[in-house]
């Protein structure tokens, strides 16, 4: 359960979001024009950024908790995957989603290893856990970046535009991976591809230039008429050829 | 293998250094408290190798440290300018006629120590003003910082008579050169703590290398952490540059060859790195003192002339 009141966020004297106020209590999809502050409500939801207002983790403010425990409660998945360590590999890379259950000072427990390759397992990608991220395709990373915050088991998964730098095969296989995971966690989806928050059926958020508009039944969003509206474009109702369900 | 043949030699050199220099040793006399031998031993070349050993862990360890935290291979103390910040504290306390007084060097040294001091302090307060994350901005400022203390030197020299240039000259270049154990026990002691930070904290090191969100994300209070860290590292390199004066290209140099040899993420780097600089230090100690016969050349002169030529043939080979 997520619930967003009052919140402002301004970033170099230049407000960005002012006033959001709303609720999830399954899947949201965050939609809205390049620039319009996307991922800075991302950033605010895992309080990385300052903010006025408040922020409801299952009823508990996140300003309350600690770092651990509010990587207990949310995790985020960035765009995109980079690291300044060249000798990373995959697997190393995941069990870092485990340090909020390391005990401080120590090695890994073999707990947290055999969380890792049960993740891996699962998205497929247990046979690259040797890889080097560098040598790691666009889709690899990404499931890479899922598997970090998978093992972590938090409630919520914050995905920042997942499929924004793949190739059509590719994101499809991201999102539905994305949906098979909506029965364990709580997600909140940034995108701009309309068919795929179509296909998450959950609360919708718009942010506009001025402001938002929340939709609490995702089929009020998808009409024409309203798409139209927000986009400021014309749209035109059929099938894209991508499948998504 | 290379790594353990690499480590072998070199740690053979660390047991052979006290014996090599001017005046030959042999083994057999420095258990005699009488001789000559036994005094060079025990008074000036045991405690110059071991100061060279834990210099060089202070110096690789902070380097690994402050490229890892800001990722970036041209972060290291020398670049930021803590270790002119060192030198310009004693070029100033040397100016000021403080040789001459009763502990002179000792106060020498605090100078060094607290130039190093404010200058990090200095660069954390105006890192503060820095948009989120521009670290090469901070690498500017540092560079910035350099080049101003630089010039106060050179107003220095400019005001000064032979005798105190000379001293600051031979100051800024470096030496390893002492005389009993009390330098050996302050490097040694806050080389230790360094060691002991960084291994602790070597699994939020990994985390940072990917960046500062993802280590907060993951839950390492890095608004603490990294303050801490940086504080540690440069303070101990803030005592050793205020003894030896600063070592340039060590910090720099050393955890990046570690990495090439290992190819292990920074977690599994801390030991090696400690192990490599306090030996690579050693080495170039050795040679230092037996390039020109009876001459000792300064330090900080060897690791520049090695280590910059080394350095470039590094970055090509790579890319290859």
């Amino acid at each position: 359960m997520l619930s967003v009141k009052d919140l402002s966020v301004t970033y170099e004297s230049k407000s960005v979001l002012e006033n959001f106020s709303f609720e999830s209590k399954g899947h949201l999809s965050i939609l809205g024009a390049n620039g319009s502050g996307k991922s800075t409500l991302a950033k605010a939801l895992c309080a990385l950024i300052g903010f006025k207002g408040e922020i409801g983790l299952n009823g508990k403010n996140i300003l309350d908790l600690d770092l651990l425990e509010r990587a207990k409660m949310i995790a985020y998945i960035p765009a995109s995957l980079e690291n300044f360590d060249p000798y990373v590999s995959l697997k190393e890379f995941v069990l870092m989603g485990r340090y909020l259950y390391k005990k401080p000072y120590l090695n890994y427990a073999q707990e947290d290893y055999k969380k890792v390759d049960e993740v891996l397992n699962r998205l497929g990608i247990f046979e690259l856990s040797d890889h080097l991220l560098s040598a790691l395709s666009s889709g690899q990373k990404q499931l890479c970046l899922i598997a970090s915050a998978l093992v972590q088991e938090s409630e919520i998964i914050i995905f920042d535009e997942p499929t924004a730098n793949l190739d059509p095969t590719h994101s499809v296989e991201i999102s539905k991976i994305i949906r098979s995971l909506q029965n364990e966690h709580q997600t909140v989806l940034i995108t701009h591809d309309l068919n795929f928050a179509k296909s998450i059926q959950g609360e919708v958020l718009f942010i506009k230039a001025d402001g938002y508009r929340y939709y609490n039944n995702p089929d009020d969003f998808f009409t024409i008429e309203n798409l139209e509206a927000c986009y400021k474009t014309s749209f035109e109702l059929r099938s894209l050829g991508m499948r998504y369900d | 293998m290379i790594k353990i043949l690499l480590i072998l030699s070199l740690g053979a050199l660390l047991l052979i250094s006290p014996f090599i220099g001017t005046l030959s040793i042999s083994p057999s006399e420095i258990f005699d408290s009488t001789t000559l031998s036994y005094k060079i031993f025990f008074e000036i070349r045991l405690p110059r190798t071991l100061l060279a050993f834990f210099a060089g862990i202070t110096l690789a360890l902070s380097g690994l440290l402050f490229q890892n935290i800001f990722r970036n291979i041209l972060m290291t103390p020398y670049t930021l300018g803590i270790s002119s910040g060192a030198v310009l504290g004693a070029g100033i306390a040397i100016k000021l006629g403080i040789v001459s007084m009763s502990f002179g060097l000792a106060i020498v040294s605090g100078f060094g120590f607290i130039g190093a001091l404010l200058t990090v302090i200095l660069l954390l307060w105006l890192s503060r003003y820095l948009a989120r994350q521009a670290h090469t901005s901070l690498l500017l400022l540092g560079i910035a910082l350099s080049f101003f203390y630089t010039s106060v030197l050179m107003l220095l020299f400019y005001v000064s008579d032979a005798h105190e240039t000379q001293m600051i000259i031979r100051f800024t270049m470096g030496s390893l050169s002492t005389i009993g154990y009390l330098s050996v026990v302050i490097v040694s002691v806050s080389a230790l703590l360094l060691f002991a930070l960084s291994y602790a904290k070597r699994y939020e090191l990994q985390l940072l290398s990917v960046n500062e969100e993802s280590a907060q994300l993951k839950g390492v209070d890095t608004k603490k952490l990294i303050p801490l860290l940086l504080l540690t590292s440069s303070l101990s390199v803030g005592a050793l540059v205020s003894i030896t004066g600063p070592i340039g290209f060590v910090g720099l140099v050393v955890p990046h060859i570690v990495r090439i040899i290992y190819k292990q993420s920074v977690h599994k780097l801390i030991i090696p790195t400690a192990i490599f600089g306090g030996l690579f230090m050693v080495f170039m100690d050795v040679l230092a003192r037996s390039i020109v016969e009876g001459v000792d050349i300064p330090i900080s002169i060897v690791t520049a002339f090695i280590g910059g030529p080394f350095f470039i043939y590094l970055i090509l080979s790579k890319r290859n």
